[in-house]
Order: structure tokens, then C-alpha cells, then sequence
């Protein structure tokens, strides 16, 4: 299919109208969900995913509780209408189970677990629609629920994929483009600069490597702005809506302004 | 949701009282708002978003409910059946319930889908337009509900979207396509007495006229298709939750735990017959004898009919709003 597709035309301009280096459309709902502590669904362009999150809290198992940290349980639902052809992926699913412990290990190391220990933080990834670039799409959810739940983090997590058509690089793939050219999927805490996860499923030459991984460092930026920005927004939301806006500021909100 | 006794009695003291109290100030048959939107998911056929109780602010919240057919081709040969195929699925969200461990998880998820299933897809309301080819091909219509979160009533919720997804559901145009054997022309032969052909004739025996068509091409047409056969006859359900002599609908969580049996009905307003019962189903502990039974049955009917006027407005308001965007759409280009 792809082959008769030109991803990138001599023009620079590809598929789907967008330039090398453009993001796809981002946006963000950080609006109450059912009983969950803190929600948020976030679109890449066609791409939609729902992470809710719960906790921290008392864990369901003796078995799963640390005595020194939080346990962060991470469950993903593909749902079957999501892709182009229906399929329905039971919970024991390797691949569900395979991304699900990518985002676990992702968010360890900036989840402040070790404040909460013998319990569990609970994060449900309800994926609604895929087109490409659904573990990005998966960990800037999540980032974004569990600020929205006040779950203490060391910074943000914002994750983008790019990926190299012959020579060039582009971002944020969509599933047509996915499919054909090689691509990295890069999770980077901003402020810090680490990265916290680089993951790969095609092969991709080395000497292009350092390249697009300097691309998408610079890409998670932009993104932190937006998420930044979303979440400051709502905030400011829930403080005027609780007619506090002069009194103290929630913990929320000043984590935000210290840190602009 | 659990609840303490004194709790449950207080919820039901204030329903069995006069005028009866509910937490919320609705009256025992008002309903929470109910908020609907149809082709929700690109990719699928057909779609439908459902919440009910949203927080009128924009806060979100309430039961929400996710529902999407897709249609995909089976051969008859093989496992389809002629006229096609309907299957149901629903899926629980861990979202909508935190609290249950991924084994209760699944035998709810499967105790709803048998009730979905057996409902919408009985025979009496086969959609009449899901054949491709006699005896060939057919289309395999998949219907899957996604319960994002459940603020109770999650029954009454899951058959809306079910409606709503299937009356939006778009059968592709199709057109069967005939190989035949050229019967004149150049490569025939000029002379038929020199070759000892005998010629076709049709047996008299041969009543059955078999079906010549082999495969089958989409029509190219400027719409995504007809409408799904049958769209008015699906049903709506109600659910009656009795607190004995009384009973109210729309349950929220606590009342939901407060009251110990439910009954749920499914009802079709065919557009030419009288009502239909599609479906009983007793939920929860307790009992019922006949006459009240027949008593809740003529009330439920009632409430289904107000129910199912107000959502077929709601869905024609829909057809028009999706028909005038692509409209829009289109002029604009």
C-alpha cells in the first residue's frame, strides 16, 4: 500500500499535507471522569486514547503492596473499533501486556513513588481510535492524568515518534508512515532533558539515529509547552470555578507557576 | 457500590415517602440529562456516544457509553450465513469499575453482552439488507459497546448507544459482478454443424434459477452507503427499579444499591404493528408475582414509548446536523 504512496514529495510536503518536522494536531480534555482521581484523553491527530487514574490507594492483593514504595499498575484496553479492521484483543494479549510494561517502565523513575509506600496507583489506558504514534499518544495521556489526579512526579513525561524516509526525518508519524519507515519512539523529561525511554520496533540505520533523536528531544519540548499550558489552563479553571482565585492557590497550581 | 443498612433504608425511606425524596431532587420517573452524539469513531460504520448525568458545567462525569459497527464481508462457504451475520460484544472499561479484580471484570462484561445480544439480534429484527451475493457472500455485522464509566442505569444506556450506532450504521452499495463465457463472436466457430457440440438446454426439472453472480464491487456513490435495514424496529430498554410497592428510574450508584430487584425490559415500536416485548429480564434478589409483573410491563411500556420518541427526535436531529456538515464540507470546497 505504502509504495504507491509518496510519503515525503519533492515539494517537502507529505501525505497528509503536513512538513517534515510538524506535529499533528494535539489536543487535550482534562474534564472529571466517572469516579476516577484524575483523568485525560488526548488526541494526535486521528490518534485518541483515555487514561484515567486511580490512587494512590490500598492495593486489590497482599502480593502487589512494597513496603517502601507505590506499585503503578498499568492496564490497556484496545477497543475493537479502533483500527481500520475490527479486532478484539483479549486483556492476556502480548501485545497489550508488552505496552503496558513500556509504560510502567517509563513512569517508575518519575512517579514519586516512594511517598506513598504499601500502596497502588492504579492507570487504565482505554485506547478509542489509532492512527500511528499510540505509544506516544499512551504515555503524554498518562502524564497528563496523573498531574490531573495531584500524583507528585519529578517532571513531565512527553513522548513523540519520528522516523527517517530515505535521508530525511520526520515527526510524528502517522499509521501509513509507520508502517513503512523505520521509527524510534522517544519519552523525554524536559526540564531535565533525560530521556526515559527510547524504543524501536524496525531497524533503523545508525548513523541516522543520532539525528532523529536529537529531533524528537526538541519535538517533546513543544509538546511540554501544550501540556503545560493545558494543565495550567484547567487549573485556572478549577480556581475560578471554586471562587478562590485571590485566597491560596492549590498545590496544583503552584507546582505550575514555580516551575515557569 | 456498597452500602451500610442504615444508609440503604434512608435512601429507601425517602422513595417510599410522600412525596417521594431522591438525593438529587428528581421525581421517582425523571431521568438524569441525557447527552448523545452519533459517528463519533471515523473507522467505524457507524457510532454513537452516549452519557447520562453528564455535569450540565462541562464537567464531565456520568454513565458513558461507547458504540461502533463495523461490517467486514464473510464468505457463506465458510462461516457467514446467507443474509449475513450480527455478533455483540461489550467491554468494561477497568475505568468504570475500579474495584473489581479482572475475573469479575470479564463475567460481567459477558452477562452483559448475552443480554445485548440476545435482544438486539433475535431473529424477529434480522436487518434485511446484509446480503451481498445469495448463497456467496455476506456482510458480518459486529457491534462492540464500550462502557467508559458507569454512574448507574448502565442497562437503558448500553441498548441507546446500541440503538444510536445502529440506526447511523451505513451498508456499503454494492454491485455483483458476472463472468460469462463470450458466446459468439470471432473465437467462435464459423461452423457449428461440423463440431458434435450438443446444446445447452435448460432441464425441466430445473425450478431453482442458480444465482451466476461471482463476486462483487463496491459502487463508487458520493455517500458512505443506504441506511441499515430495519432502523426504527431497534429496541429500547427500560429499567424499573422496585422498591416494593413503589418503584423509579434512572438509578444513580447509591440508589442502585438501595433498591433489591430491578426489571429490565426491552421494547420495539415497529412503525406498522403494535408494541413489541423484545425482552424480560429480572435483576437482582426478590420476587414477583403475574399481576404485578403484567402491571410493570403496561407501565414500562410507557415510560419505553417516551423514551424512544425522545431519542428518534434526537437521532433525526443528528441525521440532519452530520448531513448539512458534510454538506458544509463539501461546499466549501
Amino acid at each position: 500500500m505504502g509504495s504507491r504512496v509518496d510519503l515525503l514529495n519533492h515539494a517537502g510536503y507529505r501525505e497528509d499535507g503536513r512538513t517534515q518536522h510538524e506535529l499533528r494536531d494535539f489536543t487535550v480534555d482534562l474534564s472529571k471522569h466517572g469516579h476516577a482521581d484524575g483523568a485525560a484523553a488526548v488526541t494526535h491527530g486521528l490518534t485518541h486514547v483515555l487514561v484515567t487514574v486511580f490512587g494512590p490507594r490500598e492495593a486489590k492483593s497482599r502480593a502487589q503492596t512494597m513496603h517502601d514504595r507505590a506499585n503503578l499498575n498499568v492496564e490497556l484496553t484496545i477497543a475493537a473499533f479502533s483500527a481500520g479492521e475490527r479486532r478484539k484483543r483479549s486483556r492476556g494479549d502480548k501485545r497489550i501486556l508488552e505496552m503496558a510494561a513500556t509504560i510502567k517502565s517509563t513512569f517508575e523513575p518519575v512517579v514519586q513513588t516512594n511517598l506513598y509506600p504499601r500502596s497502588q496507583i492504579d492507570i487504565f489506558v482505554q485506547v478509542l481510535q489509532q492512527d500511528g504514534g499510540l505509544l506516544q499518544a499512551c504515555i503524554n495521556a498518562t502524564t497528563l492524568a496523573l498531574v490531573n489526579a495531584g500524583v507528585p512526579m519529578l517532571d513531565f513525561v512527553c513522548a513523540v515518534t519520528g522516523g527517517v524516509y530515505s535521508t530525511s526525518p520526520m515527526l510524528d508519524l502517522t499509521l501509513l508512515e509507520e508502517n513503512d519507515v523505520p521509527n524510534v519512539t522517544v519519552a523525554v523529561m524536559p526540564k531535565t532533558g533525560k530521556v526515559t525511554l527510547v524504543t524501536m520496533e524496525t531497524r533503523l540505520h545508525v548513523d541516522r539515529f543520532e539525528e532523529i533523536f536529537r529531533l524528537a528531544c526538541a519535538a517533546a519540548k513543544v509538546l511540554h509547552k501544550e501540556m503545560k499550558d493545558a494543565v495550567r489552563h484547567r487549573t485556572a479553571e478549577l480556581v475560578s470555578a471554586m471562587g478562590a482565585g485571590h485566597g491560596a492557590p492549590d498545590r496544583e497550581n503552584t507546582m505550575i507557576m514555580d516551575e515557569s | 457500590m456498597s452500602l451500610s443498612k442504615a444508609e440503604k433504608s434512608y435512601i429507601q425511606t425517602g422513595l417510599l415517602s410522600n412525596p417521594p425524596l431522591r438525593g438529587d431532587g428528581r421525581t421517582l420517573d425523571d431521568f438524569r440529562p441525557i447527552a448523545l452524539e452519533t459517528g463519533v469513531a471515523p473507522l467505524a460504520n457507524g457510532s454513537a456516544k452516549l452519557i447520562i448525568g453528564q455535569d450540565p458545567h462541562g464537567g464531565g462525569g456520568g454513565t458513558e457509553v461507547l458504540a461502533a459497527t463495523k461490517l467486514e464481508v464473510e464468505n457463506v462457504q465458510d462461516e457467514g450465513a446467507d443474509g449475513g451475520r450480527v455478533v455483540c460484544s461489550v467491554t468494561c472499561s477497568p475505568t468504570a469499575y475500579p474495584n473489581l479484580s479482572p475475573g469479575a471484570l470479564d463475567d460481567l462484561q459477558y452477562d452483559m453482552t448475552t443480554i445485548l445480544h440476545q435482544t438486539l439480534f433475535h431473529p424477529s429484527l434480522h436487518p434485511p439488507n446484509l446480503g451481498i451475493i445469495p448463497g456467496r457472500k455476506s456482510w458480518l455485522l459486529s457491534l462492540d459497546l464500550v462502557i467508559l464509566s458507569d454512574t448507574g442505569n448502565v442497562y437503558d444506556a448500553l441498548f441507546m448507544a446500541a440503538r444510536a450506532a445502529l440506526w447511523d450504521t451505513k451498508v456499503p452499495r454494492t454491485r455483483s459482478v458476472e463472468y460469462k463465457a463470450r458466446q459468439s463472436g470471432r473465437n467462435a466457430p464459423k461452423d457449428p454443424a461440423t463440431m458434435d457440440v450438443d446444446p445447452e438446454e435448460q432441464s425441466g426439472f430445473a425450478t431453482r434459477k442458480l444465482a451466476t453472480a461471482t463476486d462483487f464491487e463496491l459502487a463508487d456513490y458520493w455517500d458512505e452507503g443506504e441506511d441499515l435495514g430495519g432502523r426504527s424496529g431497534w429496541p429500547v430498554a427500560i429499567t424499573l427499579n422496585l422498591v416494593s410497592p413503589t418503584h423509579f428510574l434512572d438509578a444513580s450508584p447509591p440508589e442502585d444499591s438501595a433498591a433489591p430487584q430491578k426489571v429490565l425490559l426491552a421494547f420495539s415500536f415497529p412503525e406498522s404493528s403494535h408494541t413489541k416485548l423484545q425482552a424480560i429480564r429480572s435483576l437482582g434478589s426478590g420476587e414477583l408475582n403475574v399481576p404485578q409483573l403484567k402491571e410493570l410491563i403496561a407501565t414500562g411500556e410507557k415510560y419505553a414509548k417516551q423514551l424512544f420518541s425522545a431519542l428518534n427526535s434526537k437521532l433525526k436531529e443528528e441525521d440532519i446536523r452530520r448531513s448539512q456538515k458534510a454538506r458544509d464540507r463539501f461546499a466549501k470546497r
